[in-house]
């Protein structure tokens, strides 16, 4: 009974009451501050701020609690435009209007607070601060990291309830009973490998197990296998978003301690981003003269196995790199080291070529390298001109069909 | 003769002598050479000397004279650059080394290639090699510079240097080539093959054989045109690019020619090194960023990660371009 593809499972297995939500996580002290806060609530009462990170249930929990106490809940998140004014208008809108019939009331959720960004930042918050201080109905609001200073004036006028990253266990037993209604068999190991990735996030979890078994009837370990991977690479955004931003050497040279990646592999991916993150010549020549002084020393210590040299290495392309910005870090968005998927893509073409040079060097007594410089390229021009016996060439070369498209088709 | 296998169809092998009366000048040299052969006796031998002068052939034509037919069961060809490591070649030699040489020649021959490519210590091995087998092997190293050979094994070889070869040694191969395939050859032509050639005599016949391709007379056109094209433009567009500041297009052009031209990082910072001094930029400038091929160049012997080089060098230019711009 496998479900039609575009029914995402976080929504399709999302818990609906709070009994359900307690199934999953337990008896928890952040559901019961919660809910006594609204029970509670006046008006002139403190506003609620949810924080914690990613998928562990924030808005869930507000929608849950909502519709259970029959609050009509009045939603705005990062994606609408939060500036000033349309604040304003939620204000006019719902907060001082109270519903006569069918309701308890309004409750108004501003979810990602600290999402706001842009024009009217500063004037964002006074109007959020404004609003709670104004407000006839409750206000809660829900951010990832509420520490930001910026935010400051909103913490002072808000009751703080913070969310924990959710227990593997907790994972593994929703995920489990996801599998049993898509009658999935799910191998234990395979959702304990999910669970594990997902790291407390319960959204990542589902979305990853629905797009590891979705139509499957079993879960393997292989199935899941590719989802390190993935992961790794979400990883290695982090880890460049931290090093690039750093501002002391210290906090850049933590950076590698902190990364799954090897150092090699780390560099890889500094060395692809390095010309996205810093556009300014000045500052992008500097960190490369940093990185290129990290691959020499890399290349002295594995030439000399002087493994004591590791340290410079390091310094040289976290610290080096991040203290060569002059601008301030700008978000960027990042790409995966091109060099191995080109070289992956061009694997074919790349084999053909060798394969030419090989048969090139074993007839003319060079090096496959020479032959690669010095008589490649006029093998190219040959095969282009109309009036060479192509034919004998490939014939005393030794080419195949692939070898002599190759040569002709190339330029 | 003991070359029965059909003839080569690329003419630097086709027209490569077979005979060491057959060499293009090098006469001292020859005479030595010949002398090793009449004695059937021949110390370990050391060639060096630039591209195209003749020393890979001396080597070959040598051993042919030595052995004759058998030359095939007697001699070992390897090039360092293509060995991984001095390990293999050090097996390649031993159970090579342990057969005994056929016909009257007491030893066999080793003839190894490309010598400069090997690392200090791996030539301190070499060196043992040699010491080891030197009942049953001579060795005939080669290589583009002699100062890069380690003294100890300098001091165990007989040393040749073999000279560039002048406009007139080219022109007459070349001639003489010409008239044997039957393609007409204008002065014009010859000018031009020197001028991108110099005294290198397989880029020379590689030019001819390319600009003989297209059918007509090989002249001061078709050899331009066939240096160009065998010139990839993806360097010059590279150059470009990075000093007009966009690093990220100009080390797209690097990946391109690491993947579809299989150059390594060293073969492209040698291209940037002759494309600079064509570069429209003032000619001081030509200069600071000779300065960056330099040190890049030499960073790329030193360094793990071939790009990373390079592209410290673009972003290097894309600084240097900034400055021009004002």
């Amino acid at each position: 009974m496998s479900t039609p593809s575009y029914v995402p499972w976080t929504e399709k297995h999302k818990p609906r009451s709070i009994a359900e939500i307690k199934e999953i996580v337990g008896e928890a002290e952040y559901i019961d501050s919660f809910v006594s806060w609204l029970r509670n609530w006046k008006p002139g009462d403190k506003a609620a701020l949810l924080y914690g990170p990613p998928g562990v249930g924030k808005t869930l929990l507000v929608e849950v609690v909502a519709k259970e106490f029959g609050y009509e809940l009045f939603q705005l998140n990062a994606s609408d435009t939060r500036t000033e004014a349309a604040l304003r208008r939620l204000v006019g809108q719902s907060s001082k209007t109270v519903s006569l019939y069918g309701s308890k009331g309004k409750l108004i959720f501003l979810d990602e607070i600290d999402g706001l960004y842009g024009v009217g930042e500063a004037d964002a918050v006074k109007a959020i601060v404004e609003l709670i201080k104004e407000s006839r109905v409750p206000i809660v609001m829900a951010a990832n990291d509420p520490w930001d200073p910026k935010l400051r004036p909103i913490r002072e006028v808000s009751v703080m309830i913070e969310f924990k990253r959710l227990r593997s266990s907790s994972i593994i037993k929703h995920l489990k009973k996801i599998c049993a209604k898509e009658g999935i068999m799910a191998d234990e190991r395979a959702l304990k490998i999910v669970a594990e990735l997902a790291e407390g996030d319960m959204r990542s979890a589902v979305n990853d197990l629905q797009a590891a078994a979705q139509g499957k009837k079993r879960l393997t370990v292989n199935d899941v296998s590719w989802l390190r991977a993935r992961n790794r690479q979400y990883q290695a955004f982090d880890v460049l978003r931290m090093l690039f931003a750093a501002k002391r050497c210290d906090d850049a040279r933590n950076v590698v301690n902190s990364s799954l990646l090897d150092y090699e592999t780390l560099m890889l991916w500094i060395d692809e981003n390095l010309p996205r993150q810093y556009t300014d010549p000045e500052e992008l020549a500097k960190a490369y003269y940093y990185l290129a002084r990290a691959d020499v020393f890399l290349g002295r210590m594995n030439r000399g196995q002087k493994w004591e040299l590791l340290k410079y290495i390091i310094d040289f392309m976290t610290a080096g790199v991040a203290m060569s910005k002059i601008h301030p870090y700008r978000f960027t968005k990042y790409g995966f080291p091109q060099k191995i998927l080109l070289l992956a893509k061009a694997k074919g073409t790349r084999a053909i070529r060798e394969s030419i040079c090989e048969k090139v060097a074993s007839k003319c007594h060079l090096s496959k390298r020479k032959a690669s410089t010095e008589i490649m390229p006029f093998l190219h021009v040959m095969f282009e001109a109309p009036g060479l016996a192509k034919r004998d060439v490939s014939r005393w070369l030794g080419l195949d069909e692939s070898m002599e498209e190759f040569l002709k088709k190339h330029r | 003769m003991a070359f029965k296998e059909e003839l080569p169809a690329l003419w630097v092998e086709k027209y490569r002598p077979k005979k060491l009366d057959e060499i293009v000048n090098q006469k001292e040299i020859i005479e030595r050479l010949k002398k090793f052969v009449e004695e059937k006796n021949v110390p370990h031998l050391l060639f060096v000397g630039p591209p195209g002068t003749g020393k890979t052939t001396a080597a070959l034509c040598l051993v042919y004279e030595l052995y004759g037919e058998n030359w095939r069961h007697n001699v070992l060809e390897l090039n360092a650059s293509d060995e991984r490591g001095i390990q293999t070649i050090r097996e390649r030699v031993k159970d090579y080394a342990r057969t005994v040489a056929l016909g009257d020649v007491p030893f066999k021959v080793i003839i190894l290639d490309e010598c400069d490519a090997m690392t200090s210590e791996a030539q301190w091995s070499l060196r043992r090699i040699m010491e080891m087998f030197w009942r049953t092997t001579r060795f005939i190293l080669i290589a583009n510079y002699g100062s890069k050979i380690i003294e100890p094994i300098q001091s165990r070889c007989a040393i040749f240097r073999f000279s560039m070869l002048s406009k007139e040694d080219i022109a007459e191969r070349l001639k003489f080539i010409a008239s044997r395939e039957g393609v007409k050859l204008t002065q014009e032509g010859i000018d031009a093959i020197w001028y991108v050639a110099g005294g290198d005599l397989r880029r020379a016949i590689n030019l001819l054989q390319a600009a003989a391709a297209y059918g007509g007379p090989v002249d001061d056109v078709t050899v331009y045109k066939v240096a160009g094209k065998a010139r990839p433009t993806e360097v010059h567009e590279m150059l470009k690019l990075a000093l007009k500041g966009d690093v990220l297009a100009a080390r797209q052009k690097v990946y391109d020619l690491m993947i579809n031209y299989g150059l390594t990082g060293s073969d492209i910072i040698r291209q940037v090194h002759t494309e600079v001094f064509r570069l429209d930029v003032p000619e001081p400038l030509k200069m600071e960023i000779e300065d960056l091929v330099a040190e890049t160049d030499y960073r790329l012997v030193e360094g793990a990660n071939e790009d990373i080089q390079i592209t410290a060098f673009l972003a290097q230019l894309a600084k240097l371009g900034k400055k021009m711009a004002g």
